[in-house]
């Protein structure tokens, strides 16, 4: 007797390694969006997060505080408000990104901000404030001390960006709302998988979800490679 | 045993014809007029005037908590604090907060506890010579310079982590020293050390009065306070007492 998992499971890896064309072709949308989502929020958001980390001004606890909550909001909100945004009537309307792979990545690029600016902060806040300190005693400007505090956080950073990656490549909501799930076009590993399964179609998500957990096992491994045992010598120094 | 020494060091610098007598290249180089600093409503000092001349040594005492870190990190541009007048070099300066750039760079703080940028010993030192943007191949002459001085030529690649306490303490060193301030202030450098790495510490003290910085030094160490030709104040009940 088979069980309908293995045997699904099976077909899954079939699919993946006899390079399926459309399921390729979802892959590649998915991961080109996310990554230009990702790339296109990073300076702006890593920007804000340093800023509100570092600076003392009147609205900062309100700025930390609508930055955490940002976290909270589901995908398929934003998707909503920018379905409403981006749709003909819209004010962003005449851009025509609505069902089109630009309009997903302006919805990657609203996911992901939140998650890089609250993950940024708390990196920043983390670090130990004799860095920026230092770099302003040594005579370093407003840009260098950041850029050198950056840096000294980095596994922080870069685990911030590793996080935003995690959230826009597996939300679903944004890009099924923005990107209307267009074979070939728009539709993403997400809304594939949830198209298949409401057709009973278990194999391609199947396989679909094998490549989200290999992307997810990669990012993570190779964040811990670029950590080595920093994290064990900072605490010891 | 390696402070005598020094003493004897110091002494041939002064007496060395060449080289100015203390007295006669003493001048201003620090005035600070109505410096209060306050923590919420209690008022940590009121001082009415600080004076600090060039190519001279002080040591700030006190008592924990009477504020010597705060007063140390107020004059080198890190912490806020009202200022009635502040000049510097012969120069007013209109703007405290942020510090001026040349300001920036003419007074470096040590902290109590160095932290090392987490990439090698020679970057470290190096660090504040290129945020002066210099051509790299005088950095390098800098550094290597500035390591031989601190006794640190042998750990210029190592991983700033793994050093001791003493070591840190020298490579902090040698990171304010090659910048050439005119202006050093020096927070409790000898609190974390004991032994040699304190002695260590010790003699490269008066050296860097030589080379031209006045320095400010927050400490208890009596043989710190002992050094010949430096100067002795106290920050006590919120003021300063020179004695």
């Amino acid at each position: 007797m088979s069980l309908p998992l293995f045997d699904t499971t099976l077909h899954a890896f079939a699919l993946l390694f006899s390079g399926d064309p459309a399921l390729w072709a979802i892959i590649w949308v998915s991961l080109k969006t996310s990554v230009l989502g990702l790339l296109l929020a990073a300076p702006p958001a890593i920007l804000l997060g340093y800023v509100i980390a570092m600076y003392r001004f009147r609205g900062r606890r309100i700025a930390i505080w609508l930055a955490q909550a940002a976290l909270s909001l589901p995908t398929v909100l934003i998707g909503l408000l920018l379905y409403l945004l981006l749709s003909r009537s819209g004010p962003l309307g005449d851009f025509r990104w609505l069902f089109s792979q630009p309009g997903i990545v302006f919805g990657q690029l609203v996911v992901a901000l939140p998650v890089l600016l609250a993950f940024t902060l708390a990196a920043v806040q983390a670090l130990d404030p004799r860095y920026a300190e230092t770099a302003v005693a040594l005579g370093a400007s407003r840009r260098q001390v950041m850029l050198r505090v950056l840096y000294e956080g980095r596994f922080g950073v870069m685990a911030a960006v590793l996080s935003g990656f995690g959230r826009v490549i597996s939300e679903v909501g944004c890009a099924l709302m923005v990107g209307g799930n267009i074979e070939g076009q728009t539709r993403t590993i997400t809304t594939a998988i949830a198209l298949e399964t409401s057709k009973g179609e278990f194999a391609q998500g199947i396989a679909l979800g094998i490549v989200l957990v290999t992307l997810a096992l990669l990012m993570n491994g190779a964040l811990m490679l670029l950590q080595g045992d920093a994290h064990v010598a900072r605490n010891r120094g | 045993m390696s402070i005598s020494i020094h003493t004897s060091i110091s002494a041939a610098v002064y007496e060395n014809e060449n080289v100015p007598k203390r007295d006669e290249r003493r001048k201003a180089l620090l005035g600070v007029r109505g410096l209060r600093k306050r923590h919420g409503e209690r008022l940590l000092f009121d001082i009415e005037r600080i004076e600090i001349a060039t190519h001279s040594a002080y040591v700030l005492t006190g008592i924990n908590g009477a504020g010597k870190s705060t007063l140390l990190r107020v004059l080198g541009g890190l912490e806020r604090a009202e200022i009635d007048s502040l000049r510097f070099d012969t120069e007013d300066v209109l703007r405290v907060h942020p510090y001026p750039r040349a300001l920036r760079e003419a007074i470096v703080y040590v902290h109590q506890h160095p932290i090392l940028f987490s990439t090698s010993v020679a970057h470290n030192i190096g660090y504040g010579l290129q945020m002066r943007k210099l051509p790299q191949d005088e950095i390098a002459r800098a550094v290597e310079a500035a390591m031989a001085w601190a006794g640190v030529t042998h750990l210029q690649g190592t991983d700033p982590t793994k050093l001791s306490g003493g070591e840190k303490q020298r490579v902090a060193l040698a990171r304010a020293r090659v910048l050439q301030p005119k202006l050093l202030l020096l927070d409790e450098p000898t609190s974390n050390l004991d032994g040699a790495a304190r002695e260590q510490v010790i003699e490269l003290i008066p050296t860097m009065v030589e080379a031209g910085s006045s320095i400010v030094i927050a400490c208890h160490d009596r043989d710190l306070i002992g050094l010949p030709g430096v100067q002795r104040i106290k920050l006590r009940d919120g003021h300063l007492e020179y004695r």
